[in-house]
């Protein structure tokens, strides 16, 4: 029990800091990004390459942490002058294109196989650095989201011909998010791969960014503690389907479908009944009268 | 001084613009009318930016202001409103207004984390401008109210202050009257009469000719994107051939 704990906090703490990283990027700023999965496995990956090439494991999360910014810039600069249905196509697609690389090229971590990576034996200690990683991403982005900084990205989101209007570049301010979201994933994913001490390209399915997004719209867009709430949601549910499984008796493959079914639906009711969310971004009131 | 020469804009096969030029000293507030599509507002989008000219060029003090970069432009000082104003719906009026100013160190990354003290100065400082703006356009009991919730008079206003938080040298007024209550319209006229004893350009597109005629020291009048008059209000009002194209009627 003790176990399922610790395994379950440090899972949380994980995707809560992905989803936090996608709140920045789409509830502060309205970046549609399909793709959250490629800063996690970037992260991995760099965690992955080191192992299989015999580096110390430090280079190589120096190496994801550095390396998902850059690609993230890489992804918007094409990106950033189109529409936002196209910026959720193409990064949906680059996250694909990452994946099937690793598939393809075995050089880089073992392809399909996947690559063992350096596994935290102290379980207690793998939970309190995912912790630790999170109160860092929780730190950077509730500063942001509640400065003169966040307040500008909202009206990014809203309006971005009014930003510009009042003089700000809009693309700049995106790839700004894209460089804080993707490292916070990328070291999600650094973490990941050294908690699990596995890397394979079949933990960084398209599926893996529906679940973020489902915290997210879940929790309430927007809002940093939502999301958090939303994170804890989804992935009590996520780690419990084991217990559905053993209780009802069904195959477990079909919990696991059941699973993602559960999100679809809590996504679409959620759209429809709640699209604020359960934690809704709050409204930031002044003190007018007193001055 | 701001000039705008030969500006020309198609929109697929429609000439938009057919090589208009305006010019609009200091201190002057300059009135454009002309009957809808006459193209008003596309030669405030050319000079805010936001629309790229086919060819033409704008000019601030002799200097060429870039064309079709609407945040370098306001850089310039240069700013303007929309026809349907542009706010953050899910901000606060207050919050809206904060982010008219410019020059806010709290927007950079590191000042942010590694200087908190000058962001909160800077923070007090354009609160205290907001609310002083938000006292003269009587908006200030609505300060921390949604913008959505304004009504479309009130969102016009929001939208002046906004562009006075940036303290611009040019304000392009796209129909700051239009569906404003008339309280609220001489409330305007007395605003920009303030603004142009500071020395500022003013830009004003206006369909009311009333306001016009009380405000502008210049008036030009387009037609098919083209200027057919140009002068004072007066003399605009007694010209024929704009009588027959825009005002339909003797005045």
């Amino acid at each position: 029990m003790v176990d399922f704990v610790i395994y379950s906090t440090t899972t949380i703490a994980l995707w809560s800091v992905l989803g936090l990283s996608l709140n920045l990027q789409f509830g502060l700023t309205g970046l549609v990004n399909f793709g959250q999965v490629l800063p996690f496995a970037i992260g991995a990956y760099g965690a992955g390459f080191a192992a299989v090439h015999g580096l110390p494991w430090w280079s190589g999360a120096i190496g994801g942490i550095v390396l998902a910014p850059l690609i993230g810039l890489l992804v918007i600069l094409p990106a950033g002058r189109l529409a936002q249905d196209y910026w959720a196509l193409i990064t949906l697609g680059a996250g694909e294109i990452f994946r099937l690389t690793m598939v393809n090229v075995p050089a880089i971590a073992d392809g399909i196989e996947g690559a063992s990576v350096h596994r935290l034996g102290d379980r207690t200690l793998a939970m309190l650095l995912a912790l630790g990683l999170l109160a860092v991403a929780w730190l950077i982005l509730h500063r942001i989201a509640e400065g003169p900084l966040g307040r500008l990205l909202r009206v990014i989101r809203e309006d971005e011909t009014l930003a510009a209007t009042l003089g700000r570049n809009p693309l700049r301010f995106q790839m700004l998010v894209t460089v804080v979201a993707w490292a916070l994933a990328g070291a999600a994913g650094v973490l990941y791969a050294h908690v699990t001490g596995y890397v394979s390209p079949a933990s960084f399915m398209v599926i893996e960014t529906f679940v973020i997004w489902t915290a997210v719209v879940l929790g309430g867009p927007g809002s940093n503690l939502g999301v958090v709430a939303g994170t804890v949601l989804v992935q009590l549910t996520s780690v419990s389907t084991r217990f559905v499984a053993q209780w009802t008796h069904l195959p477990s493959d079909l919990v696991a479908n059941l699973r993602l079914a559960t999100f679809g639906l809590v996504l679409v009711l959620v759209f429809l009944y709640r699209p604020q969310g359960l934690l809704p971004e709050r409204k930031k009131a002044y003190d007018v009268d007193r001055r | 001084m701001l000039t705008a020469a030969d500006i020309a804009v198609a929109f697929g096969g429609f000439q938009a613009l057919r090589g208009v030029a305006i010019e609009a000293a200091p201190g002057t507030i300059v009135g454009i009318v002309g009957p809808n599509g006459s193209g008003k507002s596309t030669l405030v989008n050319v000079i805010s930016g936001i629309q790229l000219p086919d060819r033409g060029e704008v000019r601030l003090n002799g200097r060429p202001v870039p064309l079709g970069r609407p945040d370098i432009v306001a850089a310039h000082g240069i700013g303007r409103t929309f026809q349907v104003p542009r706010l953050a719906r899910r901000l606060t009026v207050l919050q809206n207004m904060l982010v008219g100013a410019r020059a806010q160190v709290g927007e950079r990354l590191f000042p942010l984390f590694l200087n908190p003290g000058r962001v909160a100065g800077r923070e007090r400082e354009i609160e205290a401008a907001a609310l002083a703006i938000l006292r003269r356009l009587g908006l200030v009991a609505k300060a921390n109210d949604y913008a959505s919730g304004l009504s479309g008079g009130q969102q016009k206003l929001l939208s002046m202050g906004m562009l006075l938080m940036s303290d611009p040298g040019v304000l392009l007024l796209d129909e700051p009257a239009a569906g404003v209550n008339p309280v609220l319209i001489e409330q305007q006229v007395a605003f920009l009469s303030a603004l142009r004893v500071e020395g500022r350009i003013i830009l004003l597109i206006e369909h009311n000719m009333e306001m016009v005629a009380n405000l502008c020291d210049r008036v030009y009048v387009l037609d098919a994107g083209e200027v057919i008059a140009e002068g004072t209000p007066a003399a605009i009002r007694s010209d024929e051939t704009v009588m027959r194209s825009y005002l339909g009627q003797p005045a």
